[in-house]
This record gives structure tokens, C-alpha cells and sequence, in this order.
């Protein structure tokens, strides 16, 4: 590393790191200087010219922008001189004369109150009650500290332009865009999406979209960047629109498993009324998307929950706490372990996790416990095996460097948003991305190589791939004989998968399948995404063991950007592994308090939440407790999960609302949400981090563990007097090995990934980093069979894609009230001998339609799938978010829907009129 | 059967596309192909940006940016004719105005544009380059110069009947 670079600003000595400008620099020392346009974490853009400083490096003295100029040694930056200053309030007066200044000069601005109605000193148009960031805008602090004269009037040109208010969660106002470029240069060298733009020129230059068109042809994948990145009131999420913060709150979201650290603004009334990605936080260097920007409000709505309720004669009646307990208690009596079950939420913390399981194995005495979203866990317990843990080996911003990224099965972009930034932000950078999936999603956009193989055969065409990599002896022979156990027996197991043979089963050409080993192989490190969205759940583990075996031969495993990233779904499906909420748990360690089974073998575990609810629909199970929080209760990967519980002999649900679950259950508890509570979320790159109490229950409300730890102790069980959630977690600390070094102190500066054994332990960043030192330590290869390839169904198989935005297919935006809605006839590709059984031609119109009848998709016929017998439709993501912003659920983002792959049969539409886009 | 709509719709995406696969030269840009395409159909009308947006593999915002940064590029169909009116110095001090003036009444336009029966497009320009010939207008791009005011009221009435 070159060494840090001294310099002076105004007369004071500073150090930068090589490559800093001075403002990044100054900025690092604690030093001020004005500026507007620049953004950290950005590329400097040197557009608004408010940071210009003098600089003077030996006889040469010039002004520059401090933003754009690079630090070097014995540089000499005066930030204060006449000059500057003069020239300073030259710029932000020109900036001024098209933005309303009435929140500056104003004689009352120091005397109104926030909410008070203004006296009417100002023109109409001026008024600082007319912005939505009044009192909280950077523009004004900016201009304030360059002390310009406000005594006498500045000029403000209004330029009456439309406010846009049609488009979902967004309202933008371009009167108040000073046209820093922020939120383009954020959407383009950021999100990559380019959803806005820079227009026209000039003194009529403007952010916009193309042809003005709405965010929901433009591209936007909403994810309010552009947001939290102004510095003006021109962009605004439109909830809470005019909401002060009354303090901030530092939290996690607990929407997907990336756990981006957010800052929660918590206004007087006690109401989360803004989410901003914080850019502190090291899962998600500032980012967030869709849903944790606008999906964060459902603990303030009016109808939570707020009391228990018992069922008495099919209507719920208000009870104290104790009364239902006591119900609770009664319920569950002393039923058979195997016959209950505890269902935990996959928003709960690490702390209500372990407390549920502890429940579960010492109370209830079953191993069937685990959290609703739990949905892959072969994919986890194969992971744990051979890696020592289920989560991704390396760190999610390593992604960024990846020379090649492979996702296999998985919408991360949706899905997972954040984990897709770096990835995206590596393929701009040139990396090779590989997709692996029937379904056009939004990163086949970047994919060099897209491969669609016949669903179901995902991991034969990686096999193939490594029996490419073997046969051309590209594989990392030095890491291979250092770092791994097993090749021999791998290659062995390799003869079977002949690329003739791989090729028939897949549908994929073997030429391809060579070319993309290839392709891996060559490009390192190449770092692999998988999710098992279109995989058979009974090929999970052969999936998984594909992928780790090809990472672990092209030696990319325990490498800066490279590694395997399982993309799960619940918000801590990692965390609730660790802490032993699962029924795949192994048995004998601390975790799994024996139950009580006076010496008699245990039964044979359940395979994960998926089974329980089977075991309900069969009746084996006959009682649970179901912590309901962020669950989808609808038809969902468990199937109707709500047909499920309603089954149930007794049921007890933990709710935040009122919905098909609690109208199940027998016991309705309230539950308390991640503002009301202090826990830990472990994310999927391992990282412990801290959701942290933004209020107490206004009402009844009790968190998962202080439910589970009150109906312990009302049922007589010893080991749950915790204090706090603190303390659950120094005994989840003292059990699970990889978390003896962590406490909720340690946790308050920062999220720590695990294993972190020890308190002085900065825990790993990176798993399997060192060499090992014996062959105990040696990581496995394991041969792979050739199994799985389903037996081919007759059925058709839909795969739904969603993209941001497809330019050359004709859309149409409609109004409906305020709101612009979308129209489109979709393109429903079907292989060729599939449209010449049914005589299908191009250009007919088809309806493809569910086992129920439902029709699923419509469109115009088009020959073009890669595989007979796959159907493909690919629609945009401006409906999914819509249908969000429309939704009539008050906590509606855990029930958007997936990419799933649906078996259906396809019909040839009677009229495509009905659904036609009118030309006009 | 009359053409629809639609079906004019994909005869100009046509147009586009072949205009985008077009260029001769070996560097394509997204300037480039804005430009490709206004050669071949005088105007970018928006099945130009979302093609040009799928060949350079950029956004269509991002292609909107360049055409709307360009004054040169337009977006409706030009009428039949162009008549362009220099109003550089040289042209102004030899009465360029007058000459606006009249064509302006002619056409029976207040600035640039079309006139409604689109058979006429008035452009204004900086400079034609012929300052010797002060003052200038363009018809076609065919020069004409030391033009009078009535001399212009005439030409550009000309346009306005075959």
C-alpha cells in the first residue's frame, strides 16, 4: 500500500489515502466544505461547482472544484479566502434563482414553528410549506453555511412544471431539482437501471425519463435510491410525505436475507415514517430496494393486533395475557411431541428463534420446530456440511471484483436486491456472467452466456460442466491438491455424466455446456449465486453438492470474490439455523435438548417446514404454534398454508394482524414488530446484526422469545427467566459455537460476521481463507451420481420471467384515477414441436391456464422456447410493483409473488380484442 | 384492407432497424445511430429509441438523453419542405427580420415548426455559411440569397401549392 498523502486545508494538516480528493479527504478529517453534487460513495461529478477551494502546489495557485481534485503532497487548500467565498455565493445564488428560497429568506423562518400555517410573507410558490423536505433539506443547510447575503431579494424564477404524482411511491417535483444529477448518477453508476435521465440542455436541462414516458415503462425498479440521494424536495417518497423525523433509529430490515442496515426516521406520534439506506452499513453500503424502502410501515397501521384473543364458541374473545396462557397451556396438555409443532417467524430475531426451539425441544419435547420460510433445507444442512456453514462463503460487496459470476436458479435482483448491486456493478466491470435458469429474469440482461436448461436438470448441466473442466484438465490443480479431499473419487464419478448424455438430458447443446465450463473455469475468481427456484426439492442437495464440487475445483472457494452465495428467502433463515430452529438441528450437540423420551429412539426429524405442514394436512400433526409475522399465508411454496393450520386440533398464532392464519387459530397473541424490539438478524453473509427498539409496545404486544419464555414459565419449565433480549442472546452466545464472541454491545458498532469465537475475534469475513493445516481440515469433493432428471411429465411447464423494462414490445399506460396502471399483450414462447402438436401458429392468441382453470398468462404465440414442453412469459416489474403499491394487506411484502415454475395446459384464446392494446 | 395503425408502426420499426444496421462506419454510437436513423427518416420518432436503446444495449433513457441534448434531432415528421431563415449577424443587418417576417405570414406560423397542412417546415438557423449573400434562406437546403421580403413571401408560398 502506498503511503497516506499529507496536505493542508485552511492552515491545518491533513492525511488522505492515495487516491482521495480533497473533499473526500477533508470530509474523512471532520472538515467542511460546501458542496452539492458530489455524494459519497459516488464518482466525483464536478457538476454544481460549490466546493471550489484554492489550491497552491509550489508557484502554481489555482481555483478548482475540491471534488474533482486529487490530494497530493504538500498540497496547500485555503477553503476560506475572499475570493472563494465570493465566488462560492456567486453559484449558489445563480442555483438559487430557479429553486424557491422562501425557507431562507423568509423574516419568520426562525419564528414558525414546523407546523404551523404560513402568515404569508412569501409568494405562493416560494413558501417554505410548500416542500416536503422543509426543516430537513441538505440544500438549505448547504446554502446557509455559504452565508449569502438574504437581505436583499434574490431572484426565483418559477418554472411551472407538472408535478408527477401517477407513478407508485414515488412524487417528484421538478420546480424544486437544482439538477445536481444525484439521483441519475446514482440509477446509472449504482443501480445500473438508467430508469432516469438527464433531458434536453441548457438552461431547460432536467431530470426525466425518455419522452417524459412513466417510471413504469422507463425501467425503475423502485428502489428509492434516487431518494435518498437528493438533496432537494424534488424527489419524495410519497407516504409520510410531510412527516418530520423526530429521532432516528439505526435497524435492519427484515424483508430478505441481504439485512440491510437502514435508518428507521421515527416521527413525535411514535410511527416509522421513512426507511433510508444507511450507508454505514456494510451488507448494503447504503442501498436498499422496493421493499425496504416502501414495505417498512406495517407496524404503524391501525389494525394490529394489540390484545390476545381465545376462541370461545367460533368467536375470538379478548383475554389478558395470563388467561391465555393458561388456554395455551390447557391445549397442549401433555400431547405426544411428534403431534405438535412450533412454526417461528422468518422475521424473528436470533433471540426468539433459540427461545422457540428451546420451547420447543424442552417443553414441548419435539424436534418439529422451524421458521415458515425455511423452504430449502437441503440446501443449508449440505452447505453446513461441507463448508461448516450455511451461509455464503465470502462477503456480498466481494461480488464487485468478480472476474465471473454464475447465478443458478435464482432472481437475486428481486429477490435479494442488494446482492444483485455488486453483482451488476461487477458485469459493468466486464466480469463474465453466467445464468442458469428457465426463466428470463432481469440479470439475463447482463449474462454473456444465458443457459436454459429442461427444468429439473440444473445440476446435471453443472456436472457436465465439471466433467468439461476435468477432461480439459482446466481445473486449479495447485488449490485442488493443497486445499481438497476427494478428486479422485469426483473424477471417477465422472464418467457417467458423457457430455452426449448430459446434453440429451438437459436440452443443452454440449458444445455450450463446454464452451460455459470453459468459460468458468478460465475467468477467476468467478463466484457463484444459487437458488433453487426451478429445482425439485428432492434434488436440493444435488444441486447444492454440483455447485460447491465446481467451486471447489476451479479453486474458488476461501478466495477474495469468488465463493458460493445460497440465496435463501426468510430474513434470517441463516440465523434461525444457527440458533437450532430447525428440525434438521444435530442432534446430541447443546442446541437439541434431548426430548424427553424415557430412553426410547427419537423419531425420525421432519425435513424442514415444508414437511410439517404436510404433517398437518395428514393429521399427524394436531397442534402448533405459529408465530405469524412475515409469513405467506396464501398459496404459496408450503402450498395453502392456511388450509393447513385450519386443519389443526389447536392452533396458536402470534399475529401483528388479523388475516387468514388467526382466523385458524384457537389462542390469538399480539405480536411486537422489529421496531418494538432489540434482537439480532444474522444475514446471509453471515453478519450479526442489530434491529434496535424504536419504541415499546403501545399495547400487548410481546416479542417471539417473551411469548415463548412467558407460556414456559406458566408451563412450569425451568431455564426462561430472561431479562432482556440481551440476555437470550449471551445464551444463544454460550451454546452456538460461532457466536461466543458476540453480545449485544459488541453488536452496537457494527454487525460482525460469524464464526466469531472469541470477543477480541474481528470475525471472518471470508470462510476457508487459510490452507488447511492437516487433511482433517481439507475441504471435500464429493462424487456426484447421476440421478434426478424427473420423470418427464406430459405437462406443459410455464416459467415466468419479469423484467424492468422490454423497449421494443409495445406497452401502454393507462390512468385510473390518480394512478397509471399498465397494459400490455404479452409474447408466451412455446416450442416449436409443442405449438405444431396442438397446430398453434405464430401470432395465435393463447391462454395458459392453471390446474384450477386460473389463467395464468396471455398473450400473443411466438415459437422461440429452448425447450419443449417450457412455456416462457415474460411480463415487467412495474406490475409486481404496483400490485404492491395497491395491495390491500397492511404488510404486503411478504406476500409478493415468486417466479415459480407451474405446470399448465395451454389454450388457444378465443379473442385477443379484449386484451389488445388499442394503436391509438 | 386499410393499413393499420400498428402495421405503419412496424413498417417504420423496419425502417429503423435497417437504418441501425446500416451504419458504414466501424465505431456505432448511440449518437451515431440517432443520427443513422434521422438520415434515413428525417425524424427519431419513438420507435428510433427503443431501437437504438436495444442495438447499443443502453437504457432508452439513456438514449433519450442524446437525442433530446441535440437540437438537430427532431421528433415529428418534417413537412414537405423545409424553408430555413438565417438570422446570423450578417443576415440580421441586412434585414433578416423582414424576411421572417413575411415567411412567417406566409406559412402562417408564430416560430418554428410545421404548418398544419405539413406541406411547409420552418426552420430558423445561425448561420447558412453565405454571408456575402445577405440575406439568406435555405429551401430544400438549396440556397438562395439577397433575398427581399416579398422575394420570400413568393417562395415560401410556393411550398404551400405543387
Amino acid at each position: 500500500m502506498p503511503d497516506n498523502i499529507s496536505f493542508t486545508i485552511d492552515g491545518q494538516e491533513v492525511t488522505g489515502k492515495p487516491g482521495q480528493t480533497v473533499l473526500q479527504a477533508a470530509m474523512d478529517s471532520g472538515l467542511y466544505i460546501p458542496y452539492l453534487c458530489y455524494f459519497p460513495k459516488m464518482k466525483p461529478y464536478g457538476a454544481c461547482r460549490a466546493c471550489v477551494v484554492q489550491t497552491e502546489m509550489g508557484e502554481r495557485k489555482s481555483i478548482v472544484a475540491s471534488c474533482t481534485t486529487p490530494i497530493a503532497p504538500g498540497l496547500v487548500v485555503d477553503s476560506k479566502t475572499e475570493q472563494v467565498t465570493d465566488l462560492r455565493r456567486g453559484i449558489i445564488e445563480l442555483l438559487m434563482a430557479e429553486h424557491p428560497h422562501g425557507c431562507l429568506t423568509c423574516h419568520r423562518v426562525e419564528l414558525c414553528g414546523p407546523q404551523d400555517i404560513c402568515q404569508r410573507h412569501v409568494s405562493v410558490t416560494d413558501r417554505c410549506t410548500i416542500c416536503p423536505k422543509n426543516e430537513r433539506c441538505e440544500l438549505k443547510d448547504t446554502v446557509r453555511s455559504v452565508e449569502l447575503d438574504l437581505r436583499t431579494p434574490l431572484n426565483y424564477h418559477r418554472r411551472n412544471l407538472p408535478i408527477h404524482t401517477d407513478d407508485p411511491f414515488y412524487d417528484r417535483d421538478y420546480n424544486l431539482c437544482i439538477v445536481c444529477a444525484r439521483c441519475v448518477r446514482v440509477c446509472e453508476e449504482v443501480r445500473f437501471d438508467n430508469a432516469i435521465t438527464l433531458t434536453n440542455r441548457s438552461g431547460v436541462a432536467l431530470v426525466g425519463t425518455s419522452r417524459g414516458e412513466s417510471l413504469l415503462e422507463s425501467g425503475c425498479e423502485f428502489c428509492g435510491a434516487c431518494i435518498d440521494v437528493c438533496p432537494t424536495g424534488a424527489l419524495v417518497e410519497r407516504d409520510y410525505k410531510w412527516e418530520k423525523a423526530a429521532r432516528q433509529v439505526t435497524t435492519i430490515c427484515t424483508n430478505c436475507p441481504v439485512g440491510c442496515q437502514m435508518v428507521a426516521e421515527v416521527n413525535r406520534f411514535n410511527k416509522v415514517v421513512r426507511f433510508i439506506g444507511d450507508l454505514a452499513g456494510e451488507s448494503n453500503n447504503g442501498q436498499a430496494c422496493w421493499k425496504g424502502k416502501f414495505a417498512y410501515d406495517y407496524p404503524n397501521h391501525k389494525s394490529r393486533l394489540k390484545y390476545p384473543y381465545v376462541r370461545e364458541g367460533g368467536i375470538l374473545k379478548r383475554v389478558t395475557w395470563e388467561q391465555a396462557l393458561d388456554r395455551i397451556a390447557a391445549g397442549f396438555g401433555d400431547r405426544d411431541g411428534s403431534k405438535v409443532a412450533v412454526i417461528a417467524s422468518p422475521r424473528g430475531s436470533n433471540e426468539d428463534n433459540y427461545v422457540a426451539q428451546k420451547f420447543a425441544r424442552s417443553v414441548l419435547k419435539t424436534d418439529n420446530v422451524d421458521t415458515a420460510l425455511n423452504l430449502t433445507p437441503r440446501v443449508a444442512s449440505t452447505l453446513q456440511k461441507r463448508f461448516g456453514s450455511a451461509g455464503s462463503t465470502n462477503p456480498i460487496w466481494d461480488l464487485e471484483g468478480s472476474k465471473c459470476v454464475m447465478v443458478v436458479s435464482g432472481n437475486p435482483t428481486e429477490e435479494q436486491n442488494v446482492l444483485a448491486v455488486p453483482l451488476k456493478k461487477a458485469a459493468r466491470a466486464g466480469a463474465h456472467v453466467i445464468v442458469i435458469d428457465p426463466r428470463e429474469t432481469e440479470l439475463t440482461r447482463y449474462a454473456s452466456d444465458w443457459i436454459r436448461p429442461k427444468p429439473g436438470t440444473e445440476h446435471i448441466l453443472l456436472v457436465g460442466m465439471a466433467r468439461t473442466i476435468i477432461d480439459e484438465a482446466l481445473e486449479h490443480k495447485e488449490y485442488v491438491s493443497s486445499r481438497c479431499s476427494g478428486i479422485d473419487e469426483l473424477k471417477r464419478s465422472l464418467w457417467k455424466f458423457d457430455l452426449s448424455a448430459v446434453s440429451r438430458v438437459t436440452g443443452v447443446e454440449d458444445t455450450i455446456i463446454r464452451e460455459v465450463a470453459r468459460n468458468f473455469a478460465k475467468k477467476a475468481p468467478a463466484s457463484i449465486l444459487f437458488g433453487v427456484d426451478t429445482v425439485p426439492v428432492d434434488l436440493h442437495g444435488a444441486l447444492t453438492d454440483a455447485i460447491l464440487n465446481l467451486s471447489l475445483i476451479t479453486g474458488n472457494v476461501g478466495v477474495k470474490s469468488g465463493g458460493v452465495f445460497p440465496l435463501y428467502a426468510g430474513a434470517n433463515t441463516l440465523g434461525s439455523l444457527d440458533a437450532g430452529c430447525s428440525p434438521m438441528a444435530e442432534r446430541g450437540t447443546d442446541l437439541t435438548v434431548e426430548p424427553g423420551l424415557n430412553g426410547a429412539t427419537p423419531p425420525p426429524m421432519r425435513d424442514g417446514v415444508a414437511d410439517l405442514f404436510a404433517g398437518m394436512r395428514s393429521g399427524e400433526i394436531e397442534a402448533a404454534i405459529v408465530m405469524a409475522d412475515g409469513m405467506n399465508p396464501g398459496a404459496g411454496p408450503l402450498g395453502d398454508a392456511a388450509s393447513a393450520l385450519r386443519s389443526l386440533d389447536f392452533l396458536v398464532v402470534s399475529a401483528v394482524f388479523d388475516d387468514e392464519v388467526t382466523a385458524a387459530a384457537d389462542v390469538v397473541l399480539p405480536a411486537s414488530t422489529y421496531t418494538e424490539q432489540t434482537g439480532t438478524l444474522t444475514n446471509l453473509e453471515r453478519r450479526v446484526q442489530l434491529i434496535r427498539t424504536a419504541w415499546t409496545p403501545r399495547n400487548e404486544e410481546r416479542s417471539g422469545w417473551q411469548t415463548f419464555a412467558s407460556l414456559a414459565r406458566r408451563m412450569e419449565a425451568e431455564g426462561f427467566d430472561f431479562q432482556d433480549s440481551g440476555g437470550v442472546f449471551e445464551e444463544l452466545a454460550s451454546v452456538v459455537p460461532g457466536y461466543a464472541g458476540l453480545s449485544h454491545d459488541r453488536l452496537e458498532a457494527g454487525g460482525i460476521q460469524t464464526p466469531c469465537p472469541s470477543s477480541d475475534s474481528p470475525g471472518a469475513a471470508m470462510l476457508h481463507a487459510e490452507e488447511p493445516d492437516d487433511d482433517a481440515g481439507r475441504l471435500a469433493i464429493v462424487p456426484l451420481p447421476f440421478i434426478g432428471a424427473a420423470a418427464p411429465s406430459s405437462d406443459l411447464v410455464l416459467a415466468p420471467g419479469r423484467v424492468l423494462s422490454q423497449p421494443d414490445k409495445p406497452v401502454q399506460v393507462t390512468r385510473r384515477g390518480d394512478m397509471n396502471y399498465l397494459h400490455r399483450v404479452e409474447v408466451v414462447k412455446v416450442h416449436e414441436e409443442d405449438a405444431k402438436a396442438m397446430s398453434l401458429m405464430e401470432g395465435d392468441a393463447v391462454e395458459a391456464l392453471d390446474d384450477h382453470g386460473s389463467r395464468l398468462a396471455v398473450g400473443v404465440a411466438s415459437l422461440g422456447s429452448p425447450q419443449p414442453g417450457l412455456i416462457s412469459v415474460t411480463t415487467l416489474f412495474a406490475e409486481v410493483a404496483l400490485g404492491m403499491h395497491d395491495a390491500d394487506s397492511p404488510d404486503p411484502s411478504p406476500r409478493i409473488p415468486g417466479l415459480p415454475l407451474q405446470p399448465v395446459r395451454l389454450v388457444k384464446a378465443a379473442d385477443l380484442a379484449a386484451y389488445a392494446v388499442s394503436s391509438d | 384492407m386499410a393499413t393499420t395503425k400498428a402495421e405503419l408502426g412496424d413498417s417504420i420499426r423496419e425502417r429503423v432497424r435497417c437504418a441501425l444496421k446500416q451504419q458504414p462506419q466501424p465505431t456505432v454510437t448511440v449518437l451515431s445511430s440517432l443520427l443513422a436513423v434521422q438520415d434515413a427518416i428525417h425524424y427519431l420518432p419513438d420507435e428510433a429509441i427503443e431501437e437504438t436503446a436495444g442495438f447499443c444495449k443502453a437504457s432508452v433513457n439513456e438514449v433519450w438523453s442524446v437525442a433530446s441534448f441535440y437540437t438537430n434531432f427532431r421528433f415529428t415528421p418534417p413537412g414537405a419542405h423545409v424553408i430555413e431563415v438565417c438570422w446570423g449577424p450578417s443576415c440580421h443587418l441586412a434585414g433578416a427580420q423582414g424576411v421572417l417576417a413575411a415567411v412567417q405570414q406566409e406559412l402562417n406560423l408564430f416560430r418554428e415548426g410545421e404548418t398544419d397542412d405539413r406541406r411547409a417546415t420552418l426552420r430558423y438557423n445561425t448561420c447558412l455559411g453565405a454571408c456575402a449573400l445577405a440575406p439568406v434562406i435555405s429551401i430544400d437546403h438549396h440556397l438562395k440569397g439577397r433575398i427581399t421580403a416579398g422575394d420570400a413571401k413568393d417562395l415560401a408560398g410556393g411550398l404551400l401549392v405543387d
